[in-house]
């Protein structure tokens, strides 16, 4: 059976594409191939956003390991965690702690309690999300 | 489960911090075998986490004093290898996370990093810095620069082979002294990261896959910028095409022309990244041709798919693409795909330039639910027939083990390594159960043909071990002499790589 929705194959000669994301755009969550276009923005205009860059937007920004992964279970529009709406404080932290899925748990010498904090503010803020 | 002095804890905190020193079930877990189905097989017992050189010296006094057996990582993230966890249970992580220095050479195209520095860390400071150095990274970018170097790590590039890369290294050894390899070991050298020799005999490889000491700093070389880069992505659509295709690429390979070391793969290796099975077939058996068909159709791929770049100056690159032209004049494929960037382009973004990423990490959803994979990589002369051979030997395991094929060659300059992932649901009981029982027998038929694997799994490091079995195993007694000599208690990282000390063998 496949259930995969009916998308447009994206010709695959972009690499002369003056955009680096063009081949993967529509989805910062969705990989059409894996050897093209697959940077991602690294840039941060705030030393908390510039924290959340260097500890989780490896996975958590385009084309990140989680990113993909979480466009397969929410609203792809919400696959980036910075666009994820009604995240709360608690939760983000637990769920960096425990593990959840295929995210393995973060430990407090990779990330301390007071940047985990920050981050989890950070990310309640952009989101839109609920302070705790 | 190993049982040592606990005053040796109180120990670590006067010398490095207490905050630093992590015990409680938090910490424990976050340094097990995320991929393990059975996490506390390898659990930890805590970790230590130093921010220097110095107290790294100090944890290693220490746990000589308490005779507390440490598992050094540099950040932990060996996913499909044990992550962070030990080979022995109850032993300390030594976590060097927090030690990030990073001190480039722009001219000399060299990096001396510590190992807590990330492929994103150091791709992030050369690109803030304006260094016009290129890095190579492997499909996991999340880890650490040093780290995948010093367990052989693979990258895309022509700079792939990284632990060919190391040049010069800091190591704290077993009973606390510091040693540098190479010119390091002249004070003051200017030459430590740029000449691979020293005087007398060359410690660099001691220290890749090994438990004879805790590197600290790391030299490494960098690809400078190219003026050009291009290449083909190549699709085949038969099985059997993967012959002829290493056939016709190892021959550029040996004379020097393709620096880069081409990785053929099959289908699985981009839908299991780019797709779940479930989105494919509710049938939990065997993938059967029109599935796969189905696949290779949506994503236009072939059964095999390899990516040849060259990079350089551009005539030398445009050369080098014409010969490449010639060999494949005439050749069936199914598909090819140019790509070429010129220095002034937007960025090509992908890791065939340097760019890190994590997304292959993906791969280890195919089955759904919380997944994992674990490698199974054998070692092989670059001959056609002899990869249609372990090709066939090795997919007739997988059927029978009722496992996904997924696998790949990666063509070095002299040889082929067959890396496979092992991919699985480890909340699939009947699954997990195939699991072990099918990694022994890879590792065993490799073995009646003589290829041995290039790196493994905590769970496996014995097995493998055991294959390197040269007059009655004299690799392992002579790898246990240096333990001996080196480390007489035996405090660190005992098993890494099948070398136990003295009273831990079997």
């Amino acid at each position: 059976m496949i259930r995969l929705a009916t998308i447009p194959l994206i010709v695959l000669l972009a690499a002369c594409s003056d955009n680096p994301q063009a081949d993967n755009a529509g989805g910062s969550s969705e990989i059409e191939n894996p050897f093209r276009g697959v940077m991602q923005d690294r840039t941060s205009a705030s030393a908390d956003e510039a924290l959340y860059v260097e500890k989780c937007s490896m996975c958590h920004r385009q084309m990140g390991m989680g990113t993909v992964l979480l466009g397969r279970r929410v609203d792809p529009a919400q696959a980036m965690l910075e666009n994820r709406e009604a995240l709360t404080a608690e939760y983000i932290i637990t769920a960096a702690r425990q593990g959840i899925g295929n995210m393995p748990r973060i430990s407090t010498a990779e990330v301390s309690d007071e940047q985990m904090n920050r981050i989890a503010a950070y990310l309640v803020a952009t989101g839109g999300g609920v302070a705790e | 489960m190993t049982q040592f002095n606990p005053a040796a804890w109180r120990a670590f905190a006067d010398a490095i911090g207490s905050e630093w020193v992590l015990t409680d079930d938090d910490d424990r877990q976050a340094y097990s075998d995320h991929y393990a189905q059975d996490e506390t097989a390898h659990a930890p017992s805590g970790a230590v986490a130093p921010a220097s050189a110095e107290e790294v010296q100090a944890i290693i006094r220490i746990a000589n004093q308490y005779s507390v057996p440490l598992w050094p990582v540099s950040r932990g993230k060996n996913f499909g290898y044990g992550g962070a966890a030990p080979v022995m249970a109850g032993s300390v992580v030594l976590d060097m996370t927090r030690m990030k220095k990073i001190e480039v050479d722009e001219e000399n195209g060299t990096v001396l990093v510590e190992p807590g520095v990330g492929f994103f860390d150091l791709y992030d400071h050369l690109q803030q810095n304006n260094i016009p150095l290129w890095l190579s990274v492997p499909g996991n970018s999340w880890g650490s620069v040093a780290g995948n170097a010093l367990d052989r790590g693979v990258g895309y590039t022509s700079y792939g082979d990284h632990a060919a890369q190391i040049c010069g290294l800091e190591v704290v050894l077993p009973d606390g002294d510091l040693v540098r390899t190479g010119m390091g070991a002249l004070e003051g050298s200017p030459s430590w990261n740029l000449h691979h020799h020293g005087f007398g005999p060359s410690w660099d490889g001691m220290f890749c896959q090994s438990n004879f000491g805790v590197v600290t700093k790391l030299g490494l070389w960098l690809m400078p910028e190219p003026e050009a880069v291009a290449g083909y992505d190549y699709e085949f659509d038969k099985i059997d095409d993967l012959g002829w295709a290493i056939d016709t690429i190892m021959p550029l390979r040996r004379s020097g022309l393709i620096k880069q070391s081409p990785s053929i793969g099959n289908w699985l290796r981009s839908a299991a990244v780019m797709t779940r099975r479930e989105d494919w077939t509710d049938d939990k058996g065997p993938l059967d041709e029109s599935v796969i068909t189905a696949i290779r159709n949506r994503f236009n791929i072939g059964w095999w798919s390899v990516q040849v770049r060259f990079y350089g100056e551009e005539e030398v690159v445009e050369a080098s693409m014409k010969v490449l032209d010639r060999a494949f004049d005439g050749k069936p494929l199914l598909n090819k795909i140019p790509t070429h960037w010129k220095r002034g382009d937007e960025p090509e973004g992908t890791p065939m330039t340097g760019v890190p990423v994590s997304f292959p990490l993906a791969n280890a959803n195919w089955h759904g639910g919380r997944g994992g994979h674990v490698g199974y990589s054998p070692v092989l002369p670059p001959s056609g027939d002899l990869a249609m051979d372990q090709f066939r030997r090795t997919y007739a395991l997988y059927e029978k083990y009722g496992m996904d094929y997924h696998a790949s060659f990666a063509m070095g300059e002299r040889s082929l390594t067959n890396v496979n992932q092992l991919l699985y649901n480890k909340d699939d009981a009947d699954m997990m159960g195939r699991v072990d029982g099918m990694f022994r027998e890879l590792v065993a038929d490799a073995k009646v043909q003589g290829y041995g694997e290039y790196r493994t799994h905590i769970d496996y490091m014995d097995l493998v071990s055991d294959t390197f079995d040269f007059n009655d195993n004299a690799l392992r007694r002579l790898n246990e002499r240096v333990k001996d000599a080196l480390d007489p208690k035996g405090i660190l990282a005992p098993g890494k790589s099948g070398i136990w000390p003295k009273g831990e063998r079997a």
